[in-house]
């Protein structure tokens, strides 16, 4: 399954980004080949929309799992049309937090 | 660490006073203002070394005469009415709303879109961590420079406990952009009609968010069965209600003279302090 | 002849002062342009209002049609269209209708249609005739329907009377796009001077003729001296009153008390005999 993460640096060293929408990057991690890759949020400076953006592109990678703080009201709706789930991240590193979901410490956001 | 935002919705409300005091009840070492239309905040807090920057904002049209053949498509096309000839063409920076419409259909590729400066963030460094910024007229507030006077502040930050923001008025992006890893929202609201109806405004965002959120009323003595309707909806709502702040001329001039207003003691400081106790509760810190 | 009341700063009295002047001039007009935050018919209480809708064009795409070839959402400014899921998805609160995804669909795909984005209220009480503009919550701007307003009475001979949006934005430029004097309401705290020196600059930028109501006001010389050192006149001063308080609070006409009511008519005498200079 593919798990996105938005992040304020880059790798699974990272914490998690306390935007959504204005992260920095996104780290799309696959858990059958175990491979995270980085990439870099072209839209986080726009004006406003931002949020909306992010949502394209974690649906756009075929994400399964998205790990975050919180999402806003029309990322949700866009969520809600697919099969991802959301849950909530803990205060710690991208890798903490994968580890956590893996071994269902988590919990569903919506 | 923890963050607090105070929001009122309506302007003049008293939110940037509250703020200010709660700074000072708090010492609270780091503070932002994202109320970058009109910040007031460094009037009463701005000791330290300031450091500002340019904010780049939206991208504007602009025409470049040498590859401009006259033919007018761009202010044909153009829903702004941000194009006007005088001896040639020339885009209105105060009416181009960014569209980018005039590049699809200038024929010479005459028309780039660049960076304006729609303002400065400014931090302050000293005993204390103080962000801000400042729009130039005609520019908007935006998500993202609300996102940027936090982030300046976060980048900025060591150990603190407690951060306050002092939030954008109104209801949109800018606010939701103040609630990102906000812990809590205070609503500073008054005893009138166009008051409450704001407040309910902001608390429909606030929910979406699942933000902690708490009010209080300011100059509540103006109007007694406002501000019961006002703690009853509260109550109704499952909403912290956390105090009633009065009326005083000598809150202004506490202010003018740049000093806190909980530095006397008197009914308006005593009440502010209330306040901030059920907040610092709320906060549980 | 065209009248805005303005203020940097929310909450300085721009509609106590709009709607009182409004009431009591003659044959008058009050259009209420704060459309986030619209107030004015909390005063100018009507019983039988007309609604008109103001609309917008937003886009509708033909999924039949449309290719993929994301042009569209690469193109919009503003993050209003985004490609999920398979098929484009237009998010109109976004969407400054500016018409630049049906101009680059090559698969012509992309419609316009209507959406609303506010409406205009209309009526009268006593002998005002009173405009009031509200935005849909949500819509990122407020100009087109401010603009409608403007268009509403711009070929009046009657006084008109803007109550401004509060700020330095957008809004409030188009909302004196038409004015031919501008009043500044400030109140005499560090907060209201820097927000006055604001807004002063932007009808500057204009080039409007300004004057000035200090309201809530009190022994402090802050705006007084703004006004001596800028050269703008002070029309009035509206004291610290908690009756006068109290009665605004509640959506009524200060001016209807006559010790107040003198203050609202030599601000509008003085106000009418500038503009005519």
């Amino acid at each position: 399954m593919i798990i996105a993460v938005p992040t304020s640096t880059s790798g699974e060293k990272s914490f998690i980004s306390e935007n959504f929408g204005r992260c920095n990057f996104f780290y799309i991690y696959d858990t059958d080949t175990e491979i995270g890759k980085v990439y870099t949020n072209i839209y986080k400076d726009g004006q406003h929309g931002v949020g909306l953006r992010a949502a394209e592109f974690v649906l756009n990678q075929k994400a399964d799992i998205l790990i975050t703080p919180r999402v806003g009201e029309k990322s949700l709706e866009m969520f809600k049309l697919s099969q991802i789930k959301i849950y909530e991240c803990q205060n710690e590193t991208v890798k903490d937090n994968i580890t956590k979901f893996l071994n269902n410490e988590l919990k569903e956001l919506h | 660490m923890k963050q607090l935002l105070i929001l009122s919705g309506k302007g003049g409300t008293g939110k940037t006073t509250i703020a200010s005091a709660f700074i000072r009840l708090a010492d609270a070492k780091a503070f932002a203002d994202c109320d970058v239309e009109a910040p007031n905040l460094h009037l009463l807090n701005h000791d330290g070394q300031k450091e500002s920057k340019p904010y780049l904002g939206m991208k504007k049209a602009q025409i470049k005469e040498d590859l401009c053949i006259d033919c007018g498509a761009c202010q044909r096309n153009c829903r702004f009415g941000a194009i006007d000839f005088k001896a040639k063409y020339h885009i209105d920076p105060y009416a181009c709303e960014g569209c980018a419409v005039c590049t699809l259909v200038c024929p010479t590729n005459a028309i780039e879109m660049i960076n304006s400066i729609d303002g400065e963030t400014t931090i302050f460094r000293g005993n204390r961590l103080f962000s801000t910024a400042e729009l130039n007229m005609g520019s908007g507030n935006s998500g993202k420079l609300v996102t940027e006077v936090k982030k300046n502040l976060k980048d900025n930050l060591t150990n603190e406990e407690l951060i306050i923001i002092d939030g954008s008025p109104g209801i949109g992006c800018p606010v939701i952009a103040s609630l990102s890893g906000v812990d809590m929202v205070l609503i500073v609201t008054e005893p009138t009609l166009s008051g409450i109806s704001d407040m309910e405004r902001i608390l429909r965002t606030a929910k979406i968010f699942k933000v902690k959120t708490a009010i209080c009323v300011n100059k509540y003595d103006t109007n007694i069965d406002l501000t019961q309707k006002i703690e009853t909806y509260a109550l109704a709502e499952k909403i912290a209600f956390t105090g009633v702040i009065p009326y005083d001329k000598k809150v202004v001039e506490l202010i003018n003279s740049r000093r806190s207003v909980v530095e006397e003691d008197f009914s308006v400081s005593r009440a502010i302090k209330k306040v901030f106790i059920s907040v610092t509760e709320l906060l549980s810190i | 002849m065209q009248i805005a009341v303005l203020s940097g700063k929310g909450g300085t009295g721009k509609t106590l002062v709009s709607v009182n002047l409004a009431r009591l001039a003659k044959d008058s007009i009050y259009v209420d342009c704060d459309v986030e935050e619209p107030n004015g018919l909390l005063y100018f209480k009507i019983p039988n209002i007309e609604e008109e809708i103001v609309y917008t064009k937003y886009p509708v795409i033909d999924h039949d049609k449309c290719i993929g070839c994301r042009k569209c959402t690469n193109f919009c400014q503003f993050n209003a269209m985004a490609f999920i899921l398979g098929k484009v998805r237009v998010f109109k609160e976004l969407c400054h209708s500016c018409g630049g995804c049906k101009i680059v669909c090559p698969a012509k795909a992309i419609e316009e249609k209507e959406k609303e984005i506010g409406k205009i209220k209309h009526g009268y009480h006593d002998s005002t005739e009173v405009f009031s503009g509200e935005m849909v919550l949500g819509e990122e701007s407020g100009v087109p329907i401010i603009k409608a307003l403007l268009n509403k009475v711009e070929n009046s001979n009657k006084t008109i009377f803007i109550d401004s949006p509060p700020g330095n934005g957008c809004s409030v430029m188009e909302s004196i796009r038409d004015a031919d004097y501008c009043i500044l309401a400030a109140e005499p705290s560090i907060f209201g001077l820097y927000n006055l020196n604001m807004v002063y600059q932007l009808t500057k930028n204009f080039q409007k003729k300004v004057g000035l109501v200090i309201n809530k006001s009190t022994d402090d010389n802050l705006i007084r001296e703004f006004a001596a050192e800028n050269e703008v006149k002070i029309l009035g001063e509206i004291p610290m009153d908690l009756e006068l308080a109290k009665i605004n609070s509640e959506g009524n006409f200060v001016s209807q008390i006559s010790r107040l009511g003198t203050i609202f008519e030599d601000i509008l005498a003085q106000a009418l005999s500038e503009v005519s200079l």
